[in-house]
C-alpha cells in the first residue's frame, strides 16, 4: 500500500526543524493516539484517556514550550523563520490521528503568539509564564477566551466591528486590570488551561482599537469559573466551557502587547490559524485514505476488486486529488507566511485575508470528499471501528474555529476587490 | 404541522386519516420525545425504545397495512404512499432513527399485503406477529452490498450476504459477518436477500430474530441512528419453513426497495423540516455584524438561507412525487418495475445528499450552535448521514440508472 508520505509536500520547504518535529509527533500520533482514540468520544467531560494520551506530547516531548525563546528553556518557535512550515507537520501528524487534538493544541499555541512570536516579543510575560510551560511532568494547557454569548465572528472581525461588541470589559485599578464578563467556547476551557489569554476591551462600544485588549489571566486567579464542558458532535478531544469572570484582577503588565499592538496582532493569529487548520484538514484525510485502503484490499464489486471499477476509481482519483491539491496548497499557505520578506507581514488584512481563502477552499473541498468516501464504504462508512466518521465529525467545526465560512468570503471578497463596507 | 405548509406539498391527496395519523403524531413525539430530548438525549431504553413502541403498537403503524382479517387496519391500497411519507415526515422530525426503523417495518407490510402484489400465505404466516402482540416488532433487512468472492455478484454488481439451500419443504441459511441494515442487536424479522446455491436467481427469505443458529454480535458505535441498536450477524444453518420466502427472482426486492426508499424519504425530508425549524429560530433573533444586523436580514447569509428553504422545498416535493409514482401503479407501472425502482432510487439518494448538504449549511450559519449536542441540530446531521452511508454508494447506484436511462448492454 502506498504510503501518505506518497502526497507532495514540496520539499524545497523543508527544514531541520520540521523533520525533527514532524517524525516526534509522527510516532506520537501511532503509538499513544491511535491505540485509544475510538475511546475518545465517550471520554469528552472527563478526559479520562485524552489526557494521558496528550502528556508524551505535551510534556515528555515538550511541545507545549515549544513557542518561548531557548533561554528560557523552550524551543524557540516564536523566533524561527520556519516556525509555519514545522507547524504544519506537527499539526498534519496530530491530526492523523486526530484533528480535535491538533484543535486544543494549537488553541494553546495561539495566545501565546501574542508574547512569544517576533517582533513582538513580551519578554517580561514570557519569563512570567515560560516556568509553567516548561514542566515536563504533566501536560499544561493555554485557551484563546474570544466568543462571547452574543457572537464570536464579530469580534474575530476586527478590521470592521474593531472589537465594538466585546462586553467583557477591563477597567484599569492602580497597577492592576479588573476584568468582568463571560466568554463561550475557548478550545481548552473547562478547567483544562492553567492560563487564557481573554480578549476585552477597556471601552465598550469603542471602535477604537486602541480600546482592544488581550490580557493574560491565570485561571486560579480569583473570580474566574469555568462551566462543566459542552458536549458535541465530535472533538471530544477539545475541551470547552463558558467561563465567567467577576472582578479578576491581574497585574497591568499581563495586557499581551499594548494599546493598538493587541488587536493588530490578532491578525496573525488569524492568518497563522487559518493555515494550520489546513494542516488538520490534510493530516485527516490522509489518516482516511490509509483506512480506505485497508477497507478496499479485501472487498469485491461486479465479480473483481472494489478499486478495479472503472466507476469507484473515479470516487477515489477524485479523493486523491483533493488531498494531493490541499496538501501542497497547505504548505505553501505556510511558506508564505514564514516568508515575511517576500508576501508580507502576516498580521495584515492581505495575509489574513490569503490564508482565509486558503482554508474556507480546504474545508469545502475536504468536507465534500470525506462525505463521498463515507458513502461509498456504505454502512461501514458510518462505524466508528473504520475511523472515517470520526474525522468527518471533527472536521466539520473546523469549518468555523478562527472564522466561520461566511466571515471568511467576507474578509477574502473586502482584500481582493477592495470593498469597504462589507 | 402549521408552520411547516410554507413548504409545499400536495395535500389535495392526503386523505382525512392521513392527516390525522400525522398530527397524532406529531403531537405524541412531541410529548414523548422533543420535550424530553435535553434530559434523555438518544437514550435508547428510556427514550427511543418507549417511542418505538409508542409508533408501532400505539399509534398502530406496524398493523397498518396487513388485512383486517388478520387483525391489520387493511390499509392496504397503494395510495398508502402518501400516509407513509406523511407519517414519517413528522416521526423523523422527533427522531430520524424512529423513522428509519418504521420505514423498514411499512416497507415490508407493504411487499407482503399491498394491493395488487398481496401474497395471502405471507400474511397469514407474518400478520399476527405484527398485530396480535403488544411489543413492537423490530423489522431489518439484510442486503447486497461489495462482497468478498465467496458467491457471484447480482445483476448490478453487488453480492447478497447470505447463501440459501433449498432442503426440503424449506431453506438453510449460512452466512457470516453480515451487516444488517439496522437493529442487529434487537431486530425481531431480518428480511433477507439471499443468494441461491447454484441457482442464478436471489431469494428474499424471512428470517426470526430468536431463530437457531442465528448469532448476534455485539452492538457497535456508529455516526447517527441511536434508535438503530446495529450489531453484526452470523447465520449458522439457520432453518425457516417455505413460507419465509417471499419471492425469487430481483422484481419483488425491488418493490421492496422501491417502497422502503419512500419511506426513507419521508425520513428524510422530516429531518430538513425539522432542521428548518432551527435554523429559522435562530435566524430570527441572531445578530451579527455589531449591533441591530438580524442574522436572515444580511445578504449573504440570507442567500444562503434562501438556498437552504429552496433544498428542502424541492426535497418535499420530491418525496411526495414518489409516493404520486408509487399511489399509481396502472399509470406509472409497478413499485416492482426498473423504471419505477430507479426513480425511487434517484428521489431517495437525492433527498440524503441535499439533507447532507443542507444540514452542513444550516451548520455553518449555526456556528458553534450547530455543533453542539444542546441545540439538537447536530443529531439531524449526523442521523441522515448514516441513513446515506446505509442506503449504500450514491456513486454506484448512478451505474442502476445507467442501466435503465441508456440500456447499457455490459454495465
Ligand atoms: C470546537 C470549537 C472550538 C472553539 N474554540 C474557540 C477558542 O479556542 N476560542 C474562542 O474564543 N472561541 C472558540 N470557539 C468559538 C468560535 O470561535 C465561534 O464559534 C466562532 O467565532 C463563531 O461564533 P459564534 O458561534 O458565536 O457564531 P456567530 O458569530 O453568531 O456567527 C454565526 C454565523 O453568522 C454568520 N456570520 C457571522 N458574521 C458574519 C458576517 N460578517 N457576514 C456574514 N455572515 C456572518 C456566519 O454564518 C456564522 O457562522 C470554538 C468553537 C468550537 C465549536
Amino acid at each position: 500500500m502506498r504510503s501518505i508520505e506518497e502526497f507532495t509536500r514540496p520539499l524545497e520547504y523543508v527544514t531541520p526543524l520540521d523533520k525533527v518535529l514532524g517524525d516526534l509527533v509522527k510516532s506520537w500520533a501511532e503509538n499513544e493516539v491511535m491505540p485509544v482514540r475510538r475511546q475518545f468520544d465517550e471520554d469528552w467531560e472527563r478526559h479520562e484517556i485524552i489526557l494521558p494520551a496528550f502528556k508524551k506530547l505535551m510534556a515528555e516531548y515538550g511541545l507545549q514550550r515549544a513557542p518561548f525563546p531557548e533561554d528560557l528553556g523552550g524551543m524557540g518557535l516564536g523566533r524561527s523563520d520556519a516556525t509555519c512550515v514545522a507547524v504544519f507537520r506537527v499539526f498534519e501528524h496530530i491530526a492523523r490521528a486526530d484533528s480535535g487534538m491538533g484543535l486544543a493544541f494549537g488553541a494553546h499555541i495561539w495566545p501565546m503568539e501574542f508574547i512569544t512570536f517576533k517582533p513582538h516579543e513580551n519578554r517580561r510575560l514570557c519569563e512570567e509564564f515560560a516556568p509553567i510551560f516548561c514542566d515536563t511532568t504533566r501536560p499544561v494547557f493555554a485557551a484563546m477566551v474570544m466568543t462571547e454569548p452574543q457572537g464570536g465572528s464579530d469580534i474575530e472581525n476586527v478590521e470592521i466591528i474593531k472589537g465594538s461588541t466585546l462586553q467583557t470589559t477591563a477597567v484599569r485599578e492602580g497597577d492592576e486590570w479588573v476584568i468582568n464578563g463571560h466568554k463561550l467556547w475557548a478550545s481548552n476551557t473547562g478547567g483544562l488551561a492553567e492560563l487564557m489569554a481573554v480578549y476585552c476591551t477597556t471601552n465598550p462600544g469603542s471602535e477604537d482599537l486602541n480600546d482592544f485588549a488581550v490580557i493574560f489571566v491565570p485561571s486560579n486567579t480569583p473570580g474566574v469559573t469555568h462551566g462543566k464542558p459542552y458536549e458535541k458532535a465530535g472533538m471530544a478531544t477539545d475541551m470547552n466551557s463558558d467561563v465567567w469572570f467577576e472582578d479578576v484582577r491581574v497585574p497591568v503588565w499581563y495586557r499581551a502587547i499594548g494599546p493598538g499592538e493587541d488587536a493588530k496582532w490578532v491578525g496573525e493569529i488569524m492568518s497563522t490559524g487559518n493555515m494550520g487548520i489546513i494542516a488538520w484538514y490534510v493530516g485527516s484525510m490522509m489518516n482516511i485514505y490509509e483506512r480506505l485502503q485497508e477497507f478496499l484490499e479485501p472487498r469485491k464489486y461486479r465479480g473483481r476488486p472494489l478499486k478495479e471499477d472503472d466507476g469507484v476509481a473515479g470516487a477515489l482519483a477524485d479523493f486523491a486529488s483533493t488531498i494531493e491539491a490541499l496538501r501542497i496548497l497547505g504548505y505553501q499557505s505556510a511558506r508564505m507566511l514564514d516568508r515575511q520578506d517576500l508576501y508580507g507581514e502576516r498580521w495584515k488584512p492581505k495575509a489574513v485575508a490569503k490564508a482565509r481563502a486558503h482554508r474556507y477552499f480546504a474545508a469545502d473541498k475536504s468536507l465534500e470528499a470525506v462525505g463521498k468516501v463515507m458513502n461509498l464504504m456504505e454502512a461501514y462508512g458510518a462505524d466508528r471501528d473504520w475511523d472515517v466518521e470520526k474525522h468527518w465529525r471533527d472536521l466539520k467545526i473546523i469549518q468555523l474555529v478562527e472564522g466561520s465560512k461566511q466571515l471568511c468570503q467576507i474578509e477574502v471578497a473586502r482584500w481582493f476587490f477592495e470593498c469597504e463596507t462589507l | 404541522m402549521a408552520q411547516l405548509d410554507i413548504f409545499h406539498y400536495p395535500r389535495s391527496r392526503l386523505k382525512d386519516v392521513d392527516l390525522a395519523l400525522a398530527s397524532s403524531l406529531e403531537g405524541m413525539l412531541e410529548k414523548e420525545v422533543t420535550s424530553k430530548r435535553l434530559e434523555l438525549k438518544e437514550d435508547y431504553e428510556n427514550l427511543l425504545r418507549p417511542s418505538l413502541e409508542k409508533i408501532l403498537v400505539g399509534i398502530g403503524m406496524q398493523k397498518m397495512l396487513w388485512p383486517e382479517a388478520l387483525g391489520g387496519e387493511d390499509h392496504n391500497k397503494p395510495d398508502v404512499s402518501y400516509t407513509i411519507v406523511s407519517a414519517l415526515e413528522q416521526a423523523a422530525r422527533a427522531d430520524v432513527g424512529l423513522a428509519f426503523l418504521a420505514a423498514h417495518s411499512l416497507s415490508l407490510q407493504a411487499a407482503m399485503a399491498l394491493e395488487g402484489n398481496y401474497d395471502e400465505d405471507a400474511c397469514r404466516a407474518f400478520a399476527p406477529l405484527f398485530c396480535d402482540g403488544s411489543a413492537p416488532v423490530i423489522v431489518s433487512f439484510v442486503l447486497a452490498t461489495y462482497g468478498k468472492g465467496e458467491v457471484s455478484p447480482l445483476k448490478g454488481g453487488k453480492y447478497p450476504q447470505v447463501i440459501a439451500t433449498s432442503a426440503g419443504d424449506g431453506w438453510v441459511l449460512n452466512g457470516k459477518d453480515i451487516r444488517p441494515s439496522c437493529s442487529g442487536a434487537d431486530a425481531d424479522l431480518f428480511g433477507v436477500l439471499c443468494s441461491v446455491e447454484s441457482e442464478d436467481e436471489p431469494a428474499f427469505v424471512v428470517m426470526p430474530g430468536d431463530a437457531s443458529g442465528l448469532y448476534r454480535g455485539a452492538e457497535f458505535k456508529k455516526t447517527g441512528l441511536a434508535a438503530s441498536r446495529n450489531a453484526e450477524i452470523s447465520l449458522s444453518d439457520v432453518k425457516v419453513p417455505a413460507v419465509n420466502c417471499l419471492w425469487r427472482g430481483e422484481e419483488g426486492f425491488r418493490r421492496l426497495l422501491s417502497w422502503y426508499y419512500l419511506g426513507l424519504a419521508g425520513a428524510g425530508v422530516g429531518a430538513l423540516l425539522a432542521s428548518y425549524e432551527l435554523i429559522k429560530e435562530w435566524g430570527d433573533t441572531r445578530v451579527i455584524k455589531g449591533r441591530g444586523h438580524i442574522f436572515k436580514d444580511n445578504p449573504l447569509t440570507a442567500a444562503l438561507m434562501g438556498e437552504i428553504a429552496k433544498e428542502i422545498s424541492v426535497s418535499r416535493l420530491l418525496a411526495y412525487d414518489l409516493a404520486g409514482l408509487l399511489a399509481e401503479p396502472e399509470t406509472y407501472g409497478d413499485a416492482g418495475s426498473q423504471s419505477i425502482f430507479v426513480a425511487a432510487s434517484m428521489i431517495a439518494h437525492d433527498i440524503y445528499s441535499t439533507a447532507e448538504n443542507t444540514i452542513h449549511r444550516i451548520m455553518e450559519l449555526m456556528a458553534s450552535a450547530g455543533y453542539a449536542k444542546e441545540w439538537q441540530l447536530e443529531r439531524y446531521w449526523r442521523d441522515v448521514k448514516t441513513v446515506q452511508c446505509y442506503m449504500g454508494s450514491a456513486e454506484l447506484a448512478k451505474h442502476d440508472y445507467a442501466r435503465w436511462f441508456y440500456q447499457t448492454k455490459t454495465l
